[in-house]
């Protein structure tokens, strides 16, 4: 799976896009994990830009899951954005709103994290 | 030019051996047109019985008369004699291995320098058969006719040998040096190798005088037949200043032999062809150092097929088969014909051969046995899958059977893995006498790993579920216990129920699983939806909240894994909670959960058709029959 990723002031705006599930799982999950260790190192927010994510498996789940552990294990923020309406109903289920926050826009998770990267994605 | 008694020849002058008048004849013939020399490859020792004395002993009745005429008349070989004096002709010897008492005497030899005094190695003769003294002292040159075969192919022939103590040179040889008036020569070269010298001509040779034989293909325009010699019907330019042959080359007379090229050719042509190579200077070689490069070139290319074939698949160790095959084939030609060194690749390529046969073979056994081992790893791992798809499925409790009989309530479930073994599972017994548990839970992941958290899982469950009233405290201890053993991080999404079967009233808490579908006789069809929380294990020590709904006698309750929404078709569709809906409306209002799940699988398996399931599919219906006074 291609992750997608942008550097707006402290936020780092990454989007998988495809379908996640038992198959490419791992893979995600080891593309994910430069990003974590670099939001610790250089504190920077993690917003999963889900625009291009078309399905979630209970496996792609554990990834998202795995993810926000180790943000919250590093005191890193992790959020996420403009799911699909199929993932979203799938994260709906699964209550997972309450290990994310989640925006409808990805300008909208930049806002809540921070001002300054708004302003930078204002910018372009 | 060769002369040949061929069978053309036979016809007209009758059959052989010819009277030697005849051949005198011929060989004055051939001497008036002035030729550089005549070989003869024909040896004439006996005398010749068609001499007139040797006829007037045969004939009977011959007046004495005639007899004493015929024996004052010369001989036919004093007739041969004369007409080989004078003339440049190089008559035969043969080399034998025992001695003839008829020629004890050593043959002629011509002059023999010896360059540089060495023992020769040659090729010893002990005895040999030569013409006549009478004839034989009348010719200029004796040479060697002896081709002494190695084999039944004539690749090599002798340049020099050694008869008795003498050194005597091939009939070829011998005419080219009657015809230079040279001395022959010979001088080392190496320890085995020698030169055979005639004025400028040099003829490179081993040490025994076999020397290699350059081949071409029989011309028949190097023969000219004895009976067109004989009428005159032979122009002298034919001859004049030319190295000439004299043969037999008749069929009845037998003297072919096979060359390297496969022809059969008379024998006196491997004689004009070997003069024909040593005006060309086309000589084959063998040098000493050549013999260091075959063994060189068996190394390398065994060598090279040993270490890299192991490592090649199969087709292409074939590949690099081929390709040192060609190389050592283009080597030896281009060698052959650039150079005139032959070099012996067939020993390198059956070398090669040998070593790549058994390399190869060796790499395919142990293959085929990697193969073997692996097909065996993987049936013992299927059989193992089979045995813990066997203890998972013995996990799970039989709803029918343990409530057959109950007029309360029916349940009934189902599971279908999708990996042999899976990370679904359901469960349902009675905490006390009167509430019913039941959890359907979906383990994230498939296999071996979700099928152990499962069953562990399973148990943390219903030990907590024995000892919680509240199904929200349940799920909240559950969580606690699961997590506490959760190297693999995986989680579960489960929908838990405490049914009070005198009054139908349901507690519920889903923990990140699909929300169930209920349906009262005469209601709609409805989803048991609540606040709920997060899947076990993902939110550490969260409060899982508790909801409540009345079911309605004769109300049923249907809790599914994502198996069942989410089963996927072969073009990729999913089967959806919509399809799941239209079935389950498509129910009559009194459905025991049995009908109910078969009528739900039924769908699912004709929706999915011949694609591989992709998850755990797992069904738990329950149907509440109502308090006991109003059933």
């Amino acid at each position: 799976m291609p992750l997608a990723h942008r550097l707006y002031d402290s936020a780092l705006v990454l989007a998988p896009s495809g379908r996640l599930d038992h198959d490419n799982c791992e893979a995600f999950r080891e593309e994910l994990a430069p990003f974590l260790e670099r939001s610790a190192k250089e504190r920077l927010a993690i917003v999963l830009d889900l625009a291009g994510l078309e399905y979630v498996s209970s496996a792609g789940l554990r990834c998202f899951m795995l993810a926000a552990k180790q943000a919250k294990a590093q005191n890193s923020r992790i959020v996420i954005a403009a799911m699909q309406p199929v993932v979203s109903e799938i994260f709906q289920i699964a209550r997972f709103n309450l290990v994310f926050d989640a925006f409808p826009k990805v300008r909208d998770a930049l806002a809540a994290l921070s001002p300054a990267a708004a302003a930078a994605f204002d910018r372009g | 030019m060769v002369v040949a008694i061929d069978e053309a020849a036979l016809e007209r002058y009758g059959q052989w051996p010819w009277p030697r008048t005849r051949v005198a004849e011929l060989i004055g013939r051939i001497g008036a047109a002035r030729p550089a020399a005549i070989g003869v490859d024909l040896l004439f020792p006996e005398p010749d019985r068609f001499s007139p004395s040797a006829v007037a002993e045969e004939v009977q009745g011959l007046s004495a008369d005639v007899a004493r005429r015929l024996r004052a008349l010369p001989s036919n070989d004093a007739a041969l004699a004369a007409a080989i004096r004078g003339q440049p002709v190089v008559l035969g010897v043969a080399g034998l291995e025992a001695r003839d008492p008829r020629f004890s005497r050593q043959p002629a030899a011509p002059p023999l320098l010896l360059r540089r005094a060495q023992d020769l190695r040659l090729r010893h003769f002990p005895g040999h058969l030569q013409s006549l003294p009478q004839i034989d002292q009348a010719a200029a040159g004796r040479g060697l006719l002896s081709v002494d075969p190695e084999s039944s192919v004539i690749r090599r022939a002798l340049a020099v040998a050694q008869l008795g103590d003498v050194v005597l040179p091939a009939l070829s040889l011998e005419m080219l040096r009657v015809a230079i008036g040279a001395p022959l020569s010979i001088s080392g070269r190496g320890s085995d190798a020698i030169e055979v010298g005639i004025g400028d001509v040099a003829i490179p040779a081993h040490a025994d005088g076999r020397f290699w034989i350059r081949y071409g293909p029989h011309d028949p325009a190097r023969f000219v037949s004895a009976a067109q010699v004989l009428s005159g019907g032979v122009p002298a330019a034919q001859f004049e200043q030319k190295l000439v042959l004299v043969g037999v080359t008749g069929l009845g007379l037998l003297d072919y032999q096979t060359t390297a090229l496969g022809d059969r050719v008379p024998g006196v042509e491997i004689h004009a062809q070997i003069l024909e190579q040593i005006f060309e200077g086309e000589f084959l070689r063998r040098p000493a150092g050549l013999r260091t490069l075959e063994l060189a070139l068996l190394a390398t290319a065994t060598l090279m097929l040993a270490f890299t074939v192991p490592t090649l698949g199969v087709g292409a160790s074939l590949g690099l088969y081929a390709l040192a095959m060609a190389l050592l084939a283009g080597l030896g030609l281009e060698g052959f014909l650039a150079e005139g060194l032959l070099i012996d690749v067939a020993w390198p390529a059956i070398g090669a051969t040998m070593v790549f046969g058994v390399v190869l073979a060796g790499a395919l056994s142990e293959a085929d046995a990697q193969r073997r081992a692996l097909r065996e790893q993987a049936a013992r791992v299927a059989g193992e899958l089979e045995s813990a798809r066997r203890i998972q499925m013995g996990l799970l409790p039989s709803p029918r059977a343990l409530f057959a009989g109950e007029p309360r309530f029916g349940i009934d479930a189902l599971l279908e893995p999708a990996r042999t073994v899976g990370g679904d599972f359901y469960d349902c017994f009675m905490v006390g006498p009167d509430r019913l548990f039941f959890v359907v839970a979906d383990v994230s992941g498939k296999g071996l790993p979700a099928s152990l958290f499962m069953a562990l899982s399973k148990t943390l469950l219903k030990s907590a579920a024995r000892r919680v009233d509240d199904i929200g405290a349940l799920m909240a201890r559950a969580n606690a216990e699961v997590s506490s053993e959760n190297p693999e991080s995986l989680f579960i999404t489960a929908f838990a129920g405490l049914l009070d079967v005198r009054t139908g009233k349901l507690q519920f808490c889903n923990a990140g699983h699909e929300p169930p579908f209920a349906r009262a006789p005469e209601g709609a069809l409805e989803r048991l939806v609540h606040e709920g929380g997060p899947p076990l294990c993902v939110l550490e020590g969260f409060e899982y909240p508790l909801a409540e709904h009345t079911l309605a006698p004769g109300e049923w309750v249907c809790v599914v894994t994502d198996g069942v929404t989410e089963a996927m078709n072969a073009a990729g569709e999913l089967y959806g909670a919509g399809r799941l809906q239209a079935v389950l409306r498509s129910l009559p209002a009194e459905v025991e959960p049995n009908a109910m799940l078969a009528a739900v699988r039924a769908d699912v398996a004709r929706f999915v058709g011949e694609a591989e399931p992709s998850d755990d599919l797992t069904l738990l219906c329950l149907r509440w029959r109502g308090a006991a006074s109003e059933r």
